[in-house]
């Protein structure tokens, strides 16, 4: 009986639209006329499920098929896996129509099983399954809600929703246990939304619109499987049987009192604002100044408008600040900044100090010669006090250990200066230059000793006597700087013979003293006088080692001076008597001075002196 | 049916007399009693309640047997989770089993062993028999794993999140047995069950020639017995600690 079944099953096509029978003509008017239900199908297991893994039943659906042939005669078969037959269902009816409700008795649970859907000898559909697979609880019952609160502006509340779960499950002994999704949704909204799935059978609801109605939906799952059951029936959520007199049901579309605030707090910060800018004071007492830098115990306004003294009496307060240019005392002090600063380039400037400034200083010493360095020879602090007949404005030299101070520095400043010209002696290995230099050295020989006395009469104490022990005999073309009036006017000594100095006959010829090199050892300077003062046939001269004159001392030098005097007494002066002093006429700074020759030519070009000293050549061009 | 309907909102287990006020625990343990058959339910209760400790006690280092109970059954549940997670990823990677016409298939090495297939057998059965299973199954699911272990490395196309899992399983199945035992020697302590070791004794005979037949199986057809064995732990598990408590009827 199946067999022509079997054979007919063969020869059909679906095509999901109609029937067509593979007659070997497939025209379409074939297709039509047959297509006389649009869904064919054979008959179907749709689903086998357990509720509460207790029971399960399976349903199926008929087929369209079977209309058309014989009667119905269905039957679902099922077969354990310790079975060895197939068995027909226990129940059709209890399930409804075209399902199998297998009871307590016939479900095991844990056990494979397959459900077979069979006409006679046609099998329709089959399924194999194991029931603790198929689980899928019935939805939970009993759903209500509650409201917990309303938001202050009446707008939002929170509801409670509680349910009981589905009867059929045993929750209770805990054969089974149950997972809740609940889904909710506004009633004009076309998505629901969803809340994770929780086992408590209580889930609150936060933030829904009072003024609109909701729904919700439950289902429930066995915990450990995936698949949900069915929904249950739809609750409505409706705030309107609590009273609505404090609902809004509009939104509010623009804010417009915030803009007006806004707009008003804006405003009255804007007129605030004005209002400060136009009162300084106000203006201070909200926004003080801010503290400029400023110097403790300056004021900026007295910097601007104050006297000098003023200022340098608060700058010098400060400390390090010199006060040279307003301070009496400066040319001491000069003394000291150019000692301990032995450069050459100094020179020019120190020569400019001295001549340039000179109305500025009040000192009484004797300047240096222009033609000599400014700086060592300017007075020299060993001279004693005693001797300060020539000028009582040296007073600022009261100090003997300042003078030797003073002196040391000086000292070590011409000493340095020898051992440079030393350094640059042996360098010159050309014969020539040293010839040469021999022949600059003799004549600069003749400006040393007035250098060499210049330096001792410039020293503080200056005393004629020496001033006048100073020359030689071919040096009565230089001027000796003897003082400086306070007016500012160069008092020029006359010329001098040459001081006898400390000689030391050797070592003396062998020093080339480069006309260039405006420092130099006073005691080289000496010994050289000596030498050639010696070599002219001058008074012996008192020999003293220049080492130990490495400082001079207000005795030793008085003792000098004592014994230039005399030697310079016991000289026969065979120079011609010099003027004493030539007055300056014209100070060219830095180039020079111009000499008022008195007893001597008037030199009829002014020497540029290139730092400030005269080079033999201009000098003899000047003097005869 | 359940003699009463509690508050089905509470956890699965059922309302535990050790968690409640001592007074009304008492009470609890009085109203049982009328019922006939249930005196040595009631004298377990009155162990129990000799050694409860509330939940709220500070100084109380004792556990319950619920406690205990409901340890060993979140930690099923827990296995039974990933082994449903570790199927579904083994499906994708293994072709699904045909829906043959034939007898149903699927032998799994544990389908020879007696165990109750519903709940009502379920709470038949003795309860050492019930715990003798349970520790059965747990046992006879050891050495499988392990060699499954070992053999599902080999597998490339796999990901490492599966074979993660499945060491996992074999960790937690473990520690399982290992729980379920503390709760077996708990409530032998305490005269719940009797001291059988007859049965012990027999289950150990019978897992050497399961784990042979295991290792016979596929990889999908063992993950598939493996989370059906262990669905069956955990309602076993379930049952007995119901069983346990006598005031919910189970």
């Amino acid at each position: 009986m199946g067999t022509p079944w079997i054979a007919l099953r063969t020869q059909l096509l679906f095509n999901g639209h109609g029937l067509v029978v593979s007659d070997g003509s497939c025209s379409r008017t074939s297709q039509k006329t047959l297509q006389m239900t649009d869904l064919l199908q054979w008959p179907q297991i749709s689903i086998c499920r357990s509720p509460e893994m207790e029971t399960f039943s399976c349903y199926w659906t008929d087929g369209n098929f079977y209309n058309l042939t014989a009667p119905r005669t269905i039957q679902l078969l099922y077969m354990k896996s310790i079975d060895e037959d197939w068995k027909e269902c226990p129940d059709y009816i209890t399930s409804g129509e075209n399902s199998c409700y297998f009871n307590v008795s016939y479900t095991s649970i844990w056990v494979p099983y397959c459900v077979r859907l069979a006409s006679k000898n046609q099998v329709f559909d089959q399924k194999c399954f194991s029931v603790d697979e198929i689980v899928l609880p019935d939805p939970p019952v009993h759903i209500n809600w509650t409201l917990l609160n309303t938001s202050q502006t009446g707008i939002h509340a929170d509801i409670q929703v509680r349910w009981d779960p589905p009867p059929t499950a045993d929750v209770q002994k805990g054969w089974i246990t149950l997972e809740y999704e609940l889904q909710y949704k506004e009633v004009n909204e076309t998505k629901w939304k969803e809340l994770t799935p929780r086992v408590s059978t209580m889930v609150p609801l936060y933030s829904l619109k009072m003024g609109r109605d909701y729904e919700i939906r439950l289902r429930s799952r066995q915990q450990t499987s995936e698949k949900f059951g069915e929904f249950s029936e739809i609750v409505y959520v409706s705030f309107s049987q609590l009273g609505s007199e404090c609902v809004r049901s509009e939104e509010i579309g623009f804010p417009w009192f915030l803009v007006v605030t806004f707009g008003a707090c804006g405003l009255a910060v804007t007129v605030i604002l004005i209002v400060l800018s136009k009162q300084p004071r106000l203006k201070m007492l909200i926004f003080p100044p801010v503290p400029v830098p400023k110097i403790k115990g300056i004021d900026p306004d007295l910097l601007k408008k104050g006297k000098l003294d003023e200022v340098n009496s608060i700058l010098a307060s400060h400390g390090d600040y010199k006060t040279k240019l307003y301070n009496d005392d400066l040319w001491v002090e000069f003394i000291e900044l150019d000692i301990e600063d032995p450069d050459e380039k100094n020179r020019v400037s120190d020569t400019d100090r001295l001549l340039s400034e000179d109305h500025l200083k009040s000192h009484s010493c004797l300047g240096a010669k222009d033609d000599d360095s400014g700086r060592a020879s300017c007075c020299e602090p060993d001279i004693p006090e005693t001797d300060f007949s020539a000028s009582d404005t040296c007073d600022a030299i009261s100090d003997s250990d300042q003078f030797k101070k003073v002196t040391e520095k000086e000292e070590d400043l011409l000493c340095l200066d020898r051992k440079d010209e030393e350094e640059s002696l042996a360098s010159f290995a050309n014969t020539d230059t040293q010839h040469r230099h021999m022949n600059t050295q003799s004549e600069n020989i003749q400006l040393w000793p007035p250098f060499a006395e210049s330096t001792d009469s410039l020293r503080p104490s200056v005393h004629p006597q020496i001033s006048n022990q100073n020359s030689l005999t071919n040096t009565d073309f230089y001027a000796q700087v003897s003082d400086i009036t306070p007016a500012g006017r160069v008092v020029l000594s006359p010329g001098q013979k040459s001081k006898v100095g400390r000689p030391q006959r050797e070592g003396c010829t062998e020093q080339n003293f480069t006309i260039d090199n405006t420092y130099f050892c006073e005691a080289d300077v000496k010994k050289c006088i000596a030498v050639t003062s010696h070599e002219e046939d001058e008074p012996h001269v008192q020999e003293q080692s220049c080492n130990e004159d490495a400082y001079f001392t207000t005795e030793s030098l008085t003792t000098t001076g004592v014994n230039l005097g005399a030697s310079t007494a016991e000289t026969p002066i065979s120079e011609m008597p010099v003027p004493d002093y030539t007055s300056i006429h014209i100070v060219h700074s830095p180039q020079g001075l111009v000499l008022n020759a008195t007893a001597l030519p008037v030199p009829d070009k002014e020497f540029n002196m290139s730092s400030g000293y005269v080079s033999t050549d201009q000098l003899n061009k000047i003097m005869p | 049916m359940p003699a009463y309907i509690g508050d089905a909102g509470d956890s699965p287990a059922p309302v535990d007399p050790s968690r409640s006020a001592p007074g009304s625990g008492l009470r609890r343990a009085m109203a049982p009693a009328r019922a006939a058959g249930r005196a040595g339910a009631v004298a377990a209760l009155a162990l129990l309640w000799l050694l409860v400790c509330g939940p709220g006690d500070s100084g109380c280092h004792l556990l319950t047997v619920a406690d205990l109970f409901d340890r060993v059954i979140r930690h099923s549940g827990r296995i039974h989770s990933l082994s449903t997670t570790l199927y579904t990823e083994l499906e994708k990677h293994f072709p699904p089993r045909d829906n043959e016409l034939g007898k149903p298939a699927r032998k799994c090495h544990t389908s020879g062993m007696l165990t109750p297939n519903g709940k009502e057998y379920a709470q038949k059965i003795p309860r050492e028999e019930l715990t003798h299973l349970i520790l059965k199954l747990l046992q006879a699911w050891k050495e499988p794993l392990s060699h499954f272990n070992q053999h599902i490395e080999h597998h490339q196309e796999l990901p490492d999140d599966s074979l993660s899992k499945a060491k996992q399983i074999s960790n937690m199945v473990h520690e399982l047995k290992t729980g379920v035992e503390k709760v077996t020697k708990k409530m032998q302590s305490m005269g719940i069950i009797s001291n059988s070791l007859n049965g012990m004794a027999s289950s150990e005979g019978t897992g050497l020639s399961i784990s042979n037949e295991a290792n016979m199986m596929s990889d999908s057809d063992f993950i598939h017995c493996f989370r059906r064995d262990s669905n069956k732990v955990q309602s076993y598990l379930k049952i007995l600690k119901c069983r346990i408590m006598p005031e919910n009827s189970c």
